[in-house]
């Protein structure tokens, strides 16, 4: 793989109390072997992205628009089978939220990952299970597991079978949907250092989705901040972080109210009120309604995306104060 | 601040585990000990942090204080007076001084109530207010001290439709309606919007001021509780390891345990994508229902000698000025 | 205010439930039935059918396995139809210690088979000398039967023509048949009510033609003595077919049993499921309320009773004691209180974890409040829908028992009615209107609460709710 290309991608997702934007013209770019972060606050579309980009949207949601290329192929105009056969865990893999959690109670996980493997691939039953066993191993975990019931394991083994899961097939791109949110922190931390150790030794790409923005710290090349299913800010791991800071001030918000432990803070900041009803999203720029440095602007006309370095684009009207 | 409103001593929680028959025949007991000889003291005004992972105890030590369970050993003082064991009466008073705030806002209120109901249980409970309007108007009062302005747009509502912050407010109101002068806040931000959680904590210290409350605040978030509470006190597997204020735990922490836990967190800087951090820990937690012998920590400890794994686990000593540590080696490796 | 919210809840309710199309279907169907308990006085042309399903004596005008009127509209020839002419011109002359009253009926005869006897009812006291005389359309007129009747209260006076007008067939018979024809038939075996229907011609008893047209049929009546009187005559034009559903062997009218036992079943489904419910609500609640000891021996009890199968229990019990009705529904309780059970424990161990719970113990809430405020209301849902899927299964409990004959007969139920056409020998007879509208009301009383019920499921069972 080269490159993902998304370009103005709209989910929208019909329900019968009208329709949700919940994507509204997102776009991006993935290089190879590089991590994407996606933050965002809860509703902001963080997920739906990550189910877009499979081009497997949850019902009611329809994409409406848009491009999905990977090196190329516009993998919206593939049909189902093409993209199970070709795309779906084969190129790209998705470690969707609570996966550990819907590991089935009364199955050994040899039996799990032996079907999830033999369902895609032919091949004979020794073969697979020194696969599982390559990539238990890669994940850290010894092939004892394999005798075991998920209830027998904790959290973060769970979550390393998972992982280990969505890269049998050998995908380039790993989508990964709050991989740490529901472990503890030592966990949390161990689970985040093996997908950098993957990251590495396999030239992975990641698309790594989380609401917290310390986690993305530690594994996001560039990070992508959403905002009411729109891309707020995209900018590399030191210029969203770094002593400048973020552009966009959701993006600063955001980063100002994360607590820090090494630091003491007297006064945390916050984003008063909550975000817009995607049923019917506010006119203007969406964060108009919450943003402190709101003018007149931004309550009537959409901010594009302004590129104010490179690889650091903006949508705000402001970005420059 | 001085005056201590809430003592634990030798706090234990021991849940009974499932026997085998050939266990049950040779009457052997095996337990969960979830809670294993905890003693603290938390004074009057002070938000007391209890920190630790996933079932080292914090929740169930945050139910023995609130009475929920009942404890099997150990002692609880609440303003110098012994309420381990009490009479319903007198349980049924000490819940009007002591109160919870439950980590899930949502699951915490009958999503069959509307917000008017929910807060007038507790009125009912205690046999407040003498009828409908007088309740509705303390609900109102309730709502506007945590400020869900204007009280009446709220009062109708179901707590499907508020949003997380919203939610775990009207809790909140809730456990404010009688006036406790105690309040153990089980997780209460952690199934908020991180948005909102820095307005929700300011909110409770606002009220805690105005109040003169005292918060017990478990939590597993090291972030908040350095910046929301006073004192720390870390659990492992059913006891403390290490207390201390809140700036000088963090800063300058003395147990292996603890030095992991900070080292795991991670920080919102640039510059540790390709960095793959050093955690000075081994292993996963092991079961409450199988402690180690010795020093509970010393089977994923790095610094562990033999010491640690043969002589009784270590009493938490005073290494500083309010600051206790339970560890043989903490001198040698600080 | 509570009323308000209770007004508003079932406002939601009823804007889910009338989406789901197969409940609304049920539920016309519920009112339909309500309906006809309402209004089963009018809708019975027999309004003793309650009380006299049994009495032989009530039926006895009525044609025996007659066919529903309606099938004369799939029929070529058609059959006469049961009529009752109760409003005679009637004339009544008294004259020192007699009275003289003559009634004539007008009876407008269309059909192409003839009635199978024509019964004269009246009421009367005294010395009665009766005559009956029959005016053909064809001009003919006949004197069908001269009878005394010797009462020495008022009481009610019955005559049937087909058995009192054999002498007058014969006359009859002589004036227009072959005499060749005649030679070799025994006059018992006629049926006179035939033969004055048919046209006055050769051939009027092996091969009749039906004389179409207005006859009328005279009583006269001369009552001696003091106080001797003869009032209210009725003719009965007893038909080959009757009514919306015909008769059955026993000549009752089997509309009137199946309407009547509408009310029968909606009290055996209702009462039934509702007391087995509400107890087996309670029974769960508690059972997983306390847990622990109180658990454990409620549930043992509960396995007894599920364990025990409960039809042969009720038709042992019915065969030897013969149960009322009453008796018959406290029994179905008895058993029928665990099949919500098993659900309601386990909703009720749910609830019993969830936080709310523990937050209103931490406020300090009695059991009582935990149960009755937090834990009963999230079930009622559950328990009203398990009632409503409860009623088929009491009415087919109560149908199978009648059907073997023992159930409570006083009243009037469809399996029993069934019962009777199984041993009528309905089936071999072909006597289909006697098995097929008890039975289909059943399985629409059936299906209207299984509709109800799966929507009311579908609706309030959060398990299968698709949002």
């Amino acid at each position: 793989m080269e490159k993902l290309e998304v370009k103005k991608i709209k989910l929208y997702y019909f329900t019968s109390k009208g329709v949700i934007h919940a994507l509204d013209g997102v776009s991006f770019e993935l290089r190879a072997g590089e991590t994407l972060g996606v933050v965002g606050e809860s509703g902001c579309g963080k997920t739906t992205l990550g189910t877009a980009l499979l081009n497997m949207p949850t019902p009611p949601g329809r994409i409406v628009a848009g491009e999905i290329r990977l090196d190329g192929v516009d993998i919206l105009k593939l049909n189902e089978n093409e993209l199970r056969k070709q795309i779906r865990w084969e190129k790209m893999a998705m470690v969707f939220q609570g996966a550990m959690n819907c590991l089935t109670p009364v199955y050994t996980i040899r039996k799990q990952m032996m079907e999830t493997i033999l369902s895609h691939r032919k091949m004979a039953k020794e073969e697979a299970e020194a696969r599982i066993i390559k990539y238990l191993n890669l994940v850290g975990l010894s092939a004892d597991v394999l005798r075991r019931y998920p209830h027998e394991l904790s959290g973060g083994m769970k979550q390393r079978i998972v992982i280990a899961t969505a890269l049998f097939l050998e995908p380039q791109i790993v989508i990964c949907d709050e991989p740490t949110t529901a472990l503890d922190v030592v966990v949390q931390a161990q689970i985040i250092n093996l997908l950098k150790k993957l990251k590495q030794q396999l030239k992975l790409s990641f698309i790594f989705i989380t609401h917290d923005l310390a986690t993305e710290a530690e594994v996001a090349d560039r990070i992508l901040v959403m905002y009411a299913g729109k891309v707020a800010e995209i900018g590399t791991n030191e210029q969203i972080y770094g002593p400048r800071g973020a552009a966009h001030p959701y993006t600063q918000l955001l980063m100002a109210a994360t607590p820090r432990l090494r630091q003491k803070v007297d006064q945390l900041a916050f984003i008063p009120g909550t975000p817009p009803d995607l049923l019917a999203p506010p006119a203007g720029c969406r964060f108009h309604l919450r943003c402190p440095q709101v003018m007149a602007r931004c309550r009537q006309e959409e901010p594009p995306l302004i590129e104010i370095e490179p690889a650091h684009t903006v949508a705000c009207w402001r970005w420059k104060q | 601040m001085s005056e201590v409103i809430l003592e634990v001593k030798d706090l234990k929680k021991w849940f009974p585990l499932k026997r085998s028959l050939g266990q049950w025949l040779r009457g052997q007991r095996t337990w969960m000990r979830a809670v294993d000889g905890v003693s603290f003291q938390i004074k009057k005004g002070e938000i007391f942090g209890l920190i630790g992972e996933s079932g080292c105890g914090k929740t169930t030590t945050g139910k023995l204080i609130m009475k929920l369970i009942e404890p099997t050993g150990g002692q609880i003082f609440f303003r110098g007076e012994d309420v381990t064991h009490l009479s319903p009466e007198a349980l049924k008073a000490y819940k009007r001084e002591v109160q919870m705030i439950f980590q899930d806002p949502y699951a915490s209120m009958n999503p069959r109530f509307r917000l008017h109901q929910v807060l007038a249980e507790p009125l009912t409970i205690h046999r407040i207010g003498a009828n409908e309007q007088e309740k509705r108007a303390l609900a109102a009062e309730a709502l506007t001290k945590v400020k869900l302005t204007p009280a009446s747009d709220f009062l109708d509502r179901f707590s499907h439709m508020l949003s997380g912050g919203q939610r775990q407010r009207a809790a909140t109101a809730r456990t404010l309606i009688l006036s406790p002068s105690f309040i153990v806040a089980d997780e209460p931000v952690s199934m908020v919007d991180l948005s909102t959680r820095a307005e929700l904590l300011q909110m409770m210290k606002d009220i805690q001021e105005e109040l003169g409350l005292t918060y017990l605040y478990i939590t597993h978030d090291l972030s908040t509780a350095r910046y929301f509470a006073d004192r720390i006190a870390v659990m492992y597997l059913g006891r403390i390891v290490e207390m201390g204020t809140a700036d000088e735990l963090i800063d300058h922490p003395l147990h292996p345990y603890t030095k992991a836990l900070i080292a795991a967190v991670p920080e919102p800087v640039p510059g540790r994508v390709n960095l793959i951090k050093e955690i000075p820990i081994k292993g996963e937690i092991p079961s409450a229902a199988q402690i180690p012998s010795g020093c509970r920590f010393h089977p994923r400890c790095p610094f562990a000698v033999d010491d640690c794994r043969h002589l009784t686990a270590a009493k938490l000593i005073l290494a500083g000025p309010g600051h206790a540590v339970a560890c043989w080696r903490y001198k040698e490796l600080d | 205010m509570k009323l308000q919210e209770l007004r508003e809840t079932l406002r939601d309710f009823w804007g889910e439930f009338r989406k789901v199309k197969y409940g609304m279907v049920g539920l016309v169907m519920f009112f339909l039935f309500l309906l006809v308990v309402i209004f089963e006085p009018v809708l019975i042309p027999f309004p003793e059918t309650g009380q006299r399903w049994r009495d032989i004596t009530y039926w006895e005008d009525n044609p025996k396995n007659a066919a529903p009127v309606w099938v004369n509209w799939f029929k070529r020839k058609d059959y006469t139809p049961q009529a009752v002419l109760d409003k005679p011109d009637f004339n009544e002359r008294k004259a020192a210690n007699t009275q003289v009253a003559e009634a004539v009926f007008t009876y407008d005869y269309k059909y192409d088979l003839p009635p199978i006897d024509l019964l004269l009812r009246a009421t009367g006291k005294g010395l009665l000398n009766l005559a009956v005389h029959l005016e053909r359309p064809d001009g003919l007129s006949i004197e069908l039967t001269k009878k005394s009747f010797r009462l020495s209260g008022e009481a009610p006076v019955r005559l049937s023509l087909d058995k009192e007008a054999v002498g007058a067939v014969g006359d009859f018979l002589k004036t227009y048949e072959d005499p060749d024809v005649l030679r070799g038939v025994s006059l018992f075996t006629v049926k006179p009510v035939e033969v004055f229907f048919a046209r006055a011609a050769p051939g009027i008893l092996r091969n009749p033609a039906p004389l179409k047209g207005e006859y009328r049929i005279k009583l006269t009546c001369v009552a001696v003595g003091s106080g001797a009187f003869l009032k209210e005559p009725a003719l009965t034009v007893a038909g080959r077919v009757f009514g919306l559903m015909g008769t059955d062997g026993s000549k009752r009218d089997i509309w009137s049993g199946v309407i009547v036992g509408t009310k029968w079943a909606l009290l055996i489904g209702l009462l039934t499921s509702a007391v087995a419910v509400i107890i087996g609500v309670f029974y769960g609640v508690t059972s997983a309320y306390f847990g622990g000891a109180v658990d454990l021996v409620l549930m043992r009890i509960y396995e007894v009773f599920q364990s025990i199968p409960l039809l042969p229990v009720m038709i042992v019990v019915s065969a030897v004691f013969k149960p009322s009705i009453w008796m018959m529904i406290l029994m179905m309780c008895a058993f029928f209180w665990v099949g919500s059970v098993r659900t309601v424990r386990s909703m009720g161990l749910q609830i019993k974890e969830e936080t709310y719970v523990e937050a209103a113990h931490a406020l300090g809430a009695s059991q009582g409040r935990i149960i009755f405020k937090h834990m009963l209301p999230q079930v009622i849902p559950y328990a009203f829908a398990s009632m409503a899927l409860q009623v088929p299964v009491s009415i087919v409990y109560e149908a199978s028992v009648s059907l073997l004959g023992l159930g409570d007969a006083t009243i009037v139920t469809w399996g029993q009615i069934l019962h009777d056409a199984m041993q009528g020998g309905a089936v071999l007879q072909g006597i289909w209107w006697w098995i097929i509208p008890p039975g289909l009301f059943i399985a629409l009383m059936g299906m209207t609460f299984a509709f109800i019920g799966f929507a009311m499921d579908t609706i309030l069972n959060p398990k299968l709710r698709t949002r």
